[in-house]
């Protein structure tokens, strides 16, 4: 019977800044570019091969809350855009400090913030953000 | 080697009032940390020493 891990309730920190009590989803998308391999010959369309290597196009997107407090979310993630930061992110908040194969912590190293909305507010509404951060090298640690 | 001091509860692996050196903050901005309270430039202030100077004999 199949299983399935629902991440309800990952941990995750921005360039190092613990955020999670902050968040409210969280995507991470790993990715490789695909390139067509097909050539005379092929009945069909093919892409990668063993021989292939694409580029990485990950993407990490998130929402938060927004706060202005010091040290929480305006204070922690304006500094960031259009620059490159790393990402953490775990099923888990133990999986943060001490990975393993059930709570892997994925790393988003060199990843690229364009844009930040400073203020998103509606009547009666909390403030969220939702941030998308791109590129970068993603890894996968279970130790 | 630059140090630095972290200054919010919010910073990964370390307490507030603990120094971190360049090796801990590879591939995050230091930059960023700094202007957003996370860090400080200014290192931890050792203890203070008190040596008694006060030579009068009453």
């Amino acid at each position: 019977m199949a299983t399935t891990v629902y991440l309800s309730n990952p941990a995750l920190t921005i360039n190092s800044v613990d955020l999670t009590d902050q968040a409210t989803s969280a995507v991470l998308t790993y990715n490789y570019e695909q390139l067509e391999t097909t050539a005379f010959g092929d009945t069909a369309r093919k892409f990668g091969g063993s021989a292939v290597t694409s580029l990485q196009n990950n993407s990490f997107e998130v929402t938060l809350y927004q706060s202005y407090a010091a040290t929480e979310t305006e204070a922690t993630i304006y500094g960031l855009v259009g620059i490159q930061t790393t990402i953490e992110v775990s099923p888990t908040a133990a999986g943060l400090a001490t990975p393993s194969a059930t709570s892997p912590k994925f790393s988003l190293v060199g990843c690229y913030l364009e844009s930040h909305t400073p203020i998103n507010a509606s009547l009666g509404e909390l403030s969220t953000i939702t941030l998308t951060f791109t590129g970068g090298t993603l890894t996968k640690a279970v130790s | 080697m630059t140090s630095y001091m972290v200054t919010s509860d919010r910073f990964a692996g370390f307490k507030r009032g603990d120094t971190v050196t360049d090796k801990d903050l590879e591939g995050v901005d230091v930059e960023a940390l700094v202007e957003g309270g996370h860090l400080s430039t200014q290192s931890a202030k050792k203890s203070g020493k008190t040596k008694d100077t006060d030579t009068d004999k009453d």
